[in-house]
């Protein structure tokens, strides 16, 4: 079973693996549905106000969403829109997460949380600054970084644990319940140990063949660099792009080491591929190029500019305008859930003492039940 | 069935006492031993047979039986009732040339086939009619003529079992025989042992030659090393008695018994190769972070161990590495995903859902 196949097994490859037109097509269906829905709830919404505007006992949903409610057309957001967003929501992520001081996978377990559960799922129904608090607290467990809920929730400020647990159950169906996440990293660990290895020298590329002989110059020194540069790309632009839905970490990991030394992947690469398959070599190093490129597009200690910040505080403000009126209260809903859950079996609960009880009365008597008297 | 002896207190058939042919009755001649003739199993007295088939071969005295009979062909009924006498007889003159073995047939089903053809003819010469009788006579006499080589083969490996269950036993009874006369042998050189050493260690403590307690216990060792050594050698010959068996011993006819191929260790992963081939796994590789985890033994207290983080960094620097996501993944159907997850309660608790026909819907949790 080759390492290949291997990767092939795992969920992230089976499920949340897409081309990049597939991943647009989802996402546009995803952002066209939730408009139609948010549009059709703000009008049962105007239509139930309408008929009780005299009546002040309104539902508890209703009441707090029809203080939000605009008049006229709901303008919803695009999907451009929705993903300026999310990546907005991606960062604040990494800073929430630098702040409650959690490793680097955590992070970014959250941020592929969120972006997978936003596939599924739009901005307009489920508000991320919600789901990004429930996503970093799954990643803790995920990645095995302990963090008690009660904390966590002080930690971030502001937040209830039930803010954090509103929505577990939501983000884990948007998960599809699989919680795996393959990361880069320790890829990268691995990559740089065997460079490190080559550069000493005595150490066969692959099973079978020759030791490697011609290394580049200064090798060790240029290995030391680029494994610096490669961890900030990794930490911060893959995590922030889509790479890690159309490349492979091992294909993650080789671009930000691309993009660091370009040379040095290039006879690394040459290396692990013998010259007679060369298909696949050049398709690897094409691949590789690809997704360096997709890597670039956000450099690591890159800020929104000024610009940007101006329509992302827009954006924003449009959000508030079209978010779905019957999804705001997560908590809200929860509770709702969970006491309508209660009630009934309540009813069940009396239904059957009563039953009971009759039943113990008439067993009571010793000829049974009376007749009635005509 | 009812034998002949046991059944002469019991009964009191007047057709046990009395001779049909000459009448003579037991009790008047209590030496009265009827006879049979398998030609025709008319019964009569042993005089009646010395009487009339002295001179040679006559017909037989019953009345419209007609069948001319020898002397020789006389004998004791085994059975009381005649009838089963006879078909005691016919079994054995079928079984004699329908006498082939389970083992010849390839299934159970051939040869319970074959029982039930040979027990149909029984019948037909038992019980049949005159011309059922004929024809199963002729089929019997045809059978017999084209299988005269494998009938006689089947005697031949019948009779030879027998033989060698005989010899068989013959020769557990010999092993029995030796083993006993061992045993008694053993005892007798035991106690002579014993016996021996004890006048040693007499003549011993009598010269005077070192200390008394010694002596008794040094006695005591020999005494018990040689039993111990006769054990081991008496076991030895038990156990290469066992094995050398005699090939002629060996039950024939039994189907042919396969040697057990040695059985592999089990495989929990049936075969699943792991080797890397991508990179060679060295045994140690320089990392600066790694540097305190090496040294510091705390952290291998914990069964941590660094080939297996060595294993797992290099795998996954390597695993999809030649996994092409567009081309794989372009190949599948678009949306390749959830078709609607939520449960029924799901979709009923989301009051007033707007029911989007959509593959995509994910229908909410509240």
């Amino acid at each position: 079973m080759s390492e290949d196949e291997r990767y092939r097994t795992s969920t992230q490859y089976r499920l949340w693996s897409y081309t990049p037109q597939a991943l647009l097509a989802l996402r546009t269906t995803t952002n066209q549905i939730a408009a139609d829905r948010v549009r059709e709830a703000v009008r049962r919404i105007r239509e139930a106000r309408n008929i009780s505007s005299a009546d002040t006992s309104e539902a508890e949903n209703g009441r707090s969403a029809s203080a939000a409610i605009p008049e006229g057309e709901v303008d919803c957001l695009t999907v451009e829109e929705e993903l300026k967003l999310v990546a907005f929501y991606s960062r604040q992520t990494l800073q929430l997460g630098d702040h409650l001081k959690v490793p680097t996978d955590v992070k970014a377990t959250a941020i592929q949380y969120m972006k997978r559960f936003y596939i599924t799922n739009s901005l307009m129904t489920y508000h991320p600054t919600d789901i990004l608090k429930t996503a970093l607290f799954f990643a803790t467990k995920t990645e095995n970084h302990y963090f008690r809920l009660t904390k966590f929730a002080d930690a971030i400020g502001k937040t209830k644990p039930e803010d954090v647990l509103a929505s577990e159950f939501l983000l884990t169906q948007g998960l599809r319940f699989t919680f795996d996440v393959r990361h880069p990293f320790r890829a990268l660990e691995g990559a740089i140990m065997e460079l490190e290895a080559f550069a000493k020298g005595g150490v066969p590329p692959l099973p079978g063949a020759l030791i490697v002989e011609g290394t580049l110059a200064d090798m060790e020194k240029r290995v030391k660099i680029a494994h610096g540069k490669a961890r900030e790309y990794l930490k911060i632009s893959a995590a922030l792009t889509d790479v890690y839905f159309h490349y492979t970490p091992s294909q993650i990991m080789m671009a930000a080491l691309m993009i660091a030394d370009h040379e040095l992947v290039q006879w690394y690469i040459g290396v692990k591929f013998p010259a007679a398959d060369g298909v696949m070599l050049s398709k690897v190093l094409e691949v590789i190029e690809k997704c360096a490129d997709m890597l670039k597009t956000v450099a690591p200690n890159s800020e929104p500019s000024a610009a940007e910040k101006k329509e992302l505080s827009a954006l924003a403000k449009k959000l508030k305008k079209c978010r779905n009126p019957e999804k705001m209260d997560l908590v809200a809903l929860q509770r709702a859930k969970r006491e309508g859950d209660g009630e009934d079996e309540e009813k069940i609960v009396k239904k059957r003492k009563l039953e009971r009880e009759s039943s113990a009365r008439e067993a009571d008597d010793l000829f049974g039940p009376p007749i009635k008297k005509e | 069935m009812i034998r002949n002896g046991a059944s002469k207190s019991l009964e009191s058939n007047p057709s046990d006492d009395i001779c049909p042919v000459c009448k003579s009755n037991r009790y008047l001649t209590p030496s009265l031993q009827f006879l049979i003739n398998p030609e025709c199993y008319h019964k009569m007295c042993s005089t009646c047979v010395d009487r009339i088939f002295t001179s040679g071969p006559a017909s037989c005295p019953v009345r419209y039986c007609g069948k001319t009979l020898r002397k020789k062909g006389f004998h004791k009924a085994f059975f009381g009732d005649l009838k089963v006498e006879r078909e005691c007889d016919i079994r054995k003159r079928v079984g004699a040339v329908y006498n082939k073995r389970q083992d010849e047939f390839e299934t159970l089903l051939d040869w319970n086939n074959y029982l039930e053809n040979v027990e149909g003819l029984v019948f037909d010469l038992v019980e049949g009619g005159k011309e059922d009788k004929m024809r199963a006579e002729e089929k019997l006499r045809a059978y017999k003529e084209r299988n005269l080589g494998e009938i006689e083969a089947n005697k031949r490996a019948g009779l030879e079992e027998i033989e060698m269950e005989k010899r068989r036993e013959r020769a557990e009874k010999e092993a029995a025989r030796q083993r006993r006369l061992a045993a008694v042998r053993e005892a007798e050189e035991e106690k002579m042992d014993v016996e021996k050493s004890r006048r040693e260690v007499l003549e011993k403590l009598a010269s005077g030659e070192g200390d008394a307690r010694e002596i008794t216990e040094m006695a005591q060792k020999v005494v018990l090393k040689k039993s111990g050594a006769r054990r081991i050698a008496s076991e030895a010959i038990l156990q290469s008695n066992g094995s050398a068996k005699d090939p002629n011993l060996t039950i024939r006819g039994l189907k042919k018994r396969e040697a057990p191929v040695a059985e592999k260790p089990y495989e929990p992963f049936g075969g699943v190769d792991l080797a890397p081939s991508r990179y060679v796994l060295q045994e140690d590789y320089d990392s600066e972070w790694l540097a305190n985890a090496k040294k510091d033994q705390r952290h291998a207290a914990g069964g941590f161990s660094l080939h297996e983080y060595y294993a797992r960094t290099m795998f996954e620097a390597f695993s999809g590495l030649g996994v092409f996501i567009e081309d794989e993944m372009g190949s599948k159907a678009l949306p390749a995903v959830p078709s609607s997850i939520g449960t029924e309660a799901a979709a009923e608790a989301s009051t007033g859902k707007i029911k989007v026909e959509h593959k995509m819907e994910l229908d909410d949790v509240f």
